[in-house]
């Protein structure tokens, strides 16, 4: 495979989650499509780490990174999502549309 | 005493009274009152002392202080004085004195108060001796912004609205004029701030001041009460405590006009005298219309407010006439600087007098008194004083102030000049009918009880009325010092 | 004698009563009047004493009060003939009044200011006529109108006086900007502001070749818009009669030697400007005899005694000015001199009446007796009526026949025909007054507007001597002033005073005994109806007593207006610029609200939005 069917490839993973955080009312889909972006953009920089650059150690070192603060952000997210939830009993976002100037 | 740095001296009193004031706690209140005192007594003094230091026979600017600020950026703190300068320092230490001595009965939250009053006092001083076009807009706004607080909190009939009111209209002002000084800047070079050596730049081509000339006048004349932006400087003098209306109708509003005159006129000599007929014509304009609307005030503050609008309408005709040159330009600036000063303790005697009556009645409607003049005859008789010093009578400073201006705008603008003069029977008019309804008339029963001046309070008052009369009778005494004043090339 | 010593005395003095009266002295009224005529009498000896001894040449004694770079401003005093007399009268006419004051103002709670009023008005006045420079002068002018304000709402506490005083300020107001730009111009033509410098440029006939004439015409005109104001002539003239509302010893101050007489003085001072100015001499003539027509048919029925006093003044004034403005310096000169001490003898007489019948009106004040209760106070009335009246061998009849005589020139028959008209009307309202408070008939068809209350003092003295004694003095001056018309001439040198012979003075003095017999008469004789001629055509009678209706017509003409205007500017002000510029920052703080009405937290649309610009950016930059 090329450099290019691998971006190809990211992007379109990317654009999946992207619809994911942008269309789904549900806070774990949104929570699922950032997981998602951030893979897309793991791949990504793999495979011009691969493709292009001499040195490979730093293409996996990010994408460690990546993953390390994929896991944190997770944390912090669902906790927050079971927050909401306990105060409204839904963790539908368009309920959460309450702020005003 | 040679080398003692005076201005910096002076610009410093009052901000030692602000870091006095809050160092002590809150509830000694006469310690904080005692400290301002000082602080404000010891700003005469060394206003007192340059004044009698400025050597006039050589003129210019003199005790210049000069040391590096922000060197990145070329910013110097430069200080000097030249006639205006002197003048008006003195003005505002004598403002500033006054002041607190008719605030001596406040009560509440008494540290904050005076707090703010010194950072405001600290800025107006700074303006006065700046001569880093930089320095100058920092210390302007320095003393701008204390105003919002200080109406916000202490004041009265719709302090807010008219604290904020205040605020914006002076925020649009500094708007303008912040472009205008950065023009200036840049025009030249970008190597100085320093306001004498911009004057020189060759760089300010006509074209350049034509059109950078009216940021900077209208910037500056926002806070001047230039008609027709004078809006918020009635409705501010009314809400504001009697101190603060003292400083912001005596002091404040100068700056508008020293600011035209030390950073437009002086810089942008072209410029000036381009726009000097447009702007006269507005200074006149506010002259007449000022005493029109003062006609029909209710509220004593509101009269003296549209008063102010008037009489800094003779000072802004006076810089125009200036501005535009001729024979009797000097003229027109010796009257313009005259009548800051002498409008300046007028409307300081004036809101003394209204704020004492204030004080006990908290109402401030002309209709709702009668005769005072007999049930308190001093403050009243203060106010009568004020009264006929605004309306030019002889023997009081503003007498000379107006003849300089109208002698000079009947040879440079006829019709302007007639117009302003005729502007006098409408000043008397407006100002004979509040005394006719308030100071003489039956009494009014309800104020049977009220307190006049005892001796303490007096002395404020007495202060401004000597200093009117002073210079009423020596007019030499300031017009000499006015001369000395430096402009453009 | 030192020259100057007694000149800076005699301006000092007044000064000094003042401020000495009114900071040390305001609460006790006795040493206040004191002080205050013990300055009078100081000013008095010094002034006369600097006429008796006067040099023939004018003198000046100035001192350098500042500079203006090269520039001096001096302040001083000038002394030569004008100045002389004038100094003398004010300071003696002054003196009278404040004697009489120490009885009229007994009892009043103000006495101590009062006094210190009056000194302040003495030493305006004083200074203004021996000003020697014209800033000076315009001070002084000035500040006479500010203690004539002061004066006239004496009593500050009656709505009236406090009205009057702010009429009398504003219409000489109006009157002052005339002549302040006036004098600037002068100022800028002649390039100096000595008095007698500006006069020798003006004195020798025939005009200065430096400046045009229409010039001169211009600042002439300018200066006499000050005397109208100050002066009363038509069209300022209302004020004055409002001025009655002051005590009465102002208005016989205000009335004879200080504040009107200043307008007409300031003519005398600068006659030789005026004379170089031929058109504004008629326009002078025209106000003048149509002001002294207008207000001796308002004298003619008004019944306010004091009322009837103040027409007479403004007329008189009128008859000055002719004279003047005939071009006879020493004509309205001496008139000026004379109806000083006439007038001012008048009104202290009216109010000696006034004081013990406690009434203005005439009609009550004859029927309350007064006449027979008070002979000195009327023999005085009549000493004065006869002067006012112009009957032969009184001192207004000396004056009156200079200035019927001055009037000779071509076109000036119509003025001399305006003048006979005047001269008969005042012969005729003056002895009205006098016949009906000596001749009271309480069977006539005369109705008093008010009844008389006569004090309850009434054991006091009906004539206590603090009164009588300045009536008496005055009485003497009018009776004797008019004899020395050639020495006031010699001392203003006047060349050639022309002697009105006798056939010249006939028409005259028939003139003014037709009006005392009619008067007679009318109002004099036996059963007399008391009601006068005029009020055979009762329209007319109403528009005199309306006075012509010019208040009224000012009300609607001037003054609202002017209030009209004002009201404008106001809703100018509250509606339109104040509320433009609320609206201005209220629609900003809308926009904010609407704006964060749309900011409701909807993360995801925001996503989407910044998506695609960011997306469009990008594609925008790869485009190019």
């Amino acid at each position: 495979m090329t450099l290019h069917a691998w971006m190809v490839f990211a992007l379109t993973l990317f654009c999946i989650g992207l619809y994911g955080v942008i269309a789904r009312r549900n806070l774990i889909a949104i929570l699922i499509g950032i997981e998602l972006m951030l893979n897309a953009a793991s791949i990504n920089v793999l495979a011009i780490n691969y493709f292009v650059s001499p040195e490979p150690a730093v293409g996996q070192i990010i994408v460690l990174f990546i993953i390390g603060l994929a896991a944190a952000e997770a944390a912090i997210a669902l906790s927050i999502i079971l927050g909401v939830y306990r105060q409204r009993a839904s963790i539908d976002v368009t309920l959460l549309e309450e702020l005003r100037g | 005493m040679p080398g003692f740095p005076i201005l910096t001296a002076t610009i410093l009193c009052p901000l030692i009274a602000l870091l006095v004031t809050l160092l002590i706690p809150g509830r000694h209140e006469k310690a904080i009152k005692i400290a301002n005192t000082l602080c404000a007594l010891a700003s005469v003094i060394l206003a007192i002392t340059i004044w009698a230091q400025y050597d006039r026979s050589v003129g210019g600017f003199q005790m210049m202080e000069d040391m590096a600020w922000l060197p990145s950026f070329d910013i110097r703190y430069t200080v000097g004085v030249d006639g205006a300068g002197v003048v008006l320092g003195l003005l505002t230490a004598i403002v500033f004195f006054t002041g607190v001595l008719s605030m001596w009965t406040l009560k509440t939250r008494v540290k904050e108060y005076f707090a703010f009053k010194a950072a405001l006092v600290f800025g107006v001083f700074g303006v006065f001796f700046a001569l880093d076009i930089f320095a100058f807009f920092f210390f302007y706004e320095i003393a701008v912004l204390p105003m919002y607080p200080l109406i916000a909190i202490w004041g009265s009939t719709r302090k807010e609205y008219s604290a904020m009111k205040l605020t914006l209209f002076l925020m649009a002002g500094s708007v303008l004029l912040f472009p205008g000084l950065i023009a200036l800047y840049v025009q030249a070079g970008g190597e100085t701030w320093n306001i004498l050596e911009l004057a020189q730049s060759p760089q300010y081509t006509r074209t350049f001041q034509i059109f950078c000339y009216p940021f900077i006048y209208i910037g500056f004349g926002v806070l001047a009460g230039m008609f027709p932006f004078h809006g918020w400087s009635p409705t501010g003098h009314v809400a504001a405590p009697t101190a603060v209306s003292m400083l912001h109708a005596g002091v404040l509003m100068k700056l508008g006009a020293f600011g035209i005159l030390r950073i437009g006129m002086t810089c942008l000599p072209l410029g000036a005298a381009y726009w000097a007929p447009t702007f006269a014509t507005l200074a006149t304009a506010g002259i007449i219309y000022g005493a029109f609307v003062a006609m029909r005030q209710t509220d004593f503050k509101y009269v003296i407010g549209f008063s102010s609008v008037s009489h800094m309408g003779i000072v802004l005709l006076g810089l125009n006439i200036y501005a535009g040159g001729g024979d009797v330009a000097q003229t027109g600036l010796d009257g313009a600087i005259f009548q800051m000063f002498a409008h300046g303790i007028m409307t300081a005697l004036f809101f003394s007098a209204v704020g004492f009556i204030y004080d006990q009645t908290h109402d401030r409607d002309i209709r709702h008194f009668g005769g005072l003049v007999s049930q308190v005859p001093i403050a009243g008789s203060m106010f009568i004083l004020a009264a006929m010093c605004g309306m030019g009578v002889p023997g009081f400073a503003s007498f000379w102030a107006e003849l300089l201006v109208f002698i000079a705008a009947v040879q440079t603008y006829p019709v302007l000049g007639i117009l302003a003069i005729v502007g006098l029977i409408f000043t008397a008019a407006y100002t004979l009918r509040v005394l006719g309804k308030a100071m003489f008339g039956p009494r009014n029963k309800n104020w049977e009880h009220l307190v006049d001046v005892g001796v303490w309070a007096l002395l404020p008052r007495a202060i401004l009325v000597g200093v009117l009369l002073l210079f009423g009778f020596f007019p030499n005494l300031i017009l000499d010092m006015i001369r000395s004043t430096v402009w453009g090339p | 004698m030192n020259h100057e010593l007694l000149a800076l005395a005699c301006v000092t003095a007044p000064l000094l009563g003042f401020a000495v009266a009114l900071i040390g002295f305001r609460r006790r009224h006795s040493s206040a009047a004191a002080i205050v005529i013990a300055s009078g009498l100081v000013s008095l000896v010094a002034s006369v004493l600097l006429l008796i001894t006067a040099r023939p040449e004018a003198q000046a004694f100035t001192a350098r009060w500042f500079m203006i770079e090269d520039f001096s401003i001096e302040f001083g005093v000038l002394l030569d003939g004008r100045t002389l007399i004038m100094g003398s009268v004010v300071a003696l006419i002054t003196l009278c009044i404040q004697v009489y004051s120490l009885y009229y103002m007994a009892s009043d709670p103000g006495k101590g200011r009062f006094f210190a009023f009056l000194a302040l008005f003495e030493w305006s006045m004083l200074l203004f006529v021996y000003s020697a420079n014209l800033l000076q002068m315009f001070i002084f002018w000035e500040l006479v109108g500010l203690a004539s304000f002061l004066l006239i709402g004496f009593w500050y506490e009656k709505p009236s006086a406090v009205a009057a005083a702010k009429k009398a300020f504003l219409m000489t107001r109006v009157g002052d900007v005339g002549l302040f730009i006036g004098l600037i111009l002068l100022f800028q033509t002649s390039g100096t502001l000595d008095v007698l410098g500006i006069a020798n440029i003006f004195e020798p006939h025939g005009l200065p070749e430096s400046i045009a004439p229409q010039r001169i015409e211009l600042i002439a005109m300018l200066l006499f818009v000050g005397v109208i104001g100050k002066s009363a002539q038509f069209p300022l003239h209302t004020w004055l009669p409002d001025a009655m509302e002051g005590p009465t010893p102002v208005s016989a101050l205000l009335h004879s030697a200080t504040m009107v007489a200043a307008g007409v003085f300031l003519v005398t001072r600068f006659h030789g400007l005026f004379l170089d100015a031929p058109t504004t001499m008629t326009t002078i003539l025209w106000i003048a005899t149509f002001t002294a027509l207008l207000s001796s048919t308002m004298a003619m029925v008004a019944k306010d005694m004091k009322r009837v006093l103040a027409f007479s003044s403004i007329s008189q004034l009128g008859f000055m000015l002719m004279g003047l403005g005939a071009g006879s310096l020493f004509a309205g000169y001496f008139h000026l001199t004379t109806h000083a001490f006439f007038k001012a003898l008048l009104f202290l007489c009216a109010g000696a009446y006034i004081h013990s019948s406690g009434t203005n009106d005439l009609i009550a004040i004859g029927r309350a007796g007064a006449a027979r209760r008070m002979k000195i106070t009327t023999i005085g009335l009549v000493v004065g009526g006869a002067a006012l009246a112009g009957i032969p061998m009184f001192a207004g009849f000396f004056s009156k026949e200079h200035i019927l005589s001055a009037l000779h020139g071509p076109g000036q028959m119509i003025f001399k025909i305006g003048a006979f008209g005047a001269a008969f009307m005042t012969a005729y309202y003056t002895f009205r007054m006098v016949f009906l408070i000596m001749r009271p008939n309480p069977n006539s068809q005369a109705t008093p507007d008010e009844p008389a209350y006569p004090h309850d003092d009434a054991h006091g003295p009906a004539e206590p001597l603090a009164m009588i004694l300045p009536i008496i003095v005055l009485s003497l001056g009018a009776l004797v002033i008019g004899f020395f018309g050639d020495k006031i001439g010699a001392i203003l040198h006047v060349e050639h005073i022309h002697h009105p012979t006798i056939g010249e003075m006939a028409p005259a003095v028939v003139v003014a005994l037709l009006g005392v017999v009619l008067a007679w008469i009318d109002f004099g004789r036996a059963n007399a109806k008391q009601r006068g001629f005029v009020s055979l055509v009762p329209a007319a009678e109403k528009l005199f007593e309306k006075r012509w209706y010019i208040d009224e017509i000012y009300n609607t003409a001037i003054v609202r207006p002017v209030i009209m205007i004002a009201k404008l500017c106001y809703g100018t002000e509250t509606r339109g610029l104040d509320k433009g510029i609320d609206s201005l920052a209220y629609s900003t703080a809308k926009v904010g609200r609407e704006v964060a009405r749309g900011h409701v937290g909807r993360l995801q649309l925001y996503i989407g939005v910044a998506v695609v610009v960011v997306a469009s950016l990008v594609f925008y930059v790869g485009m190019r």
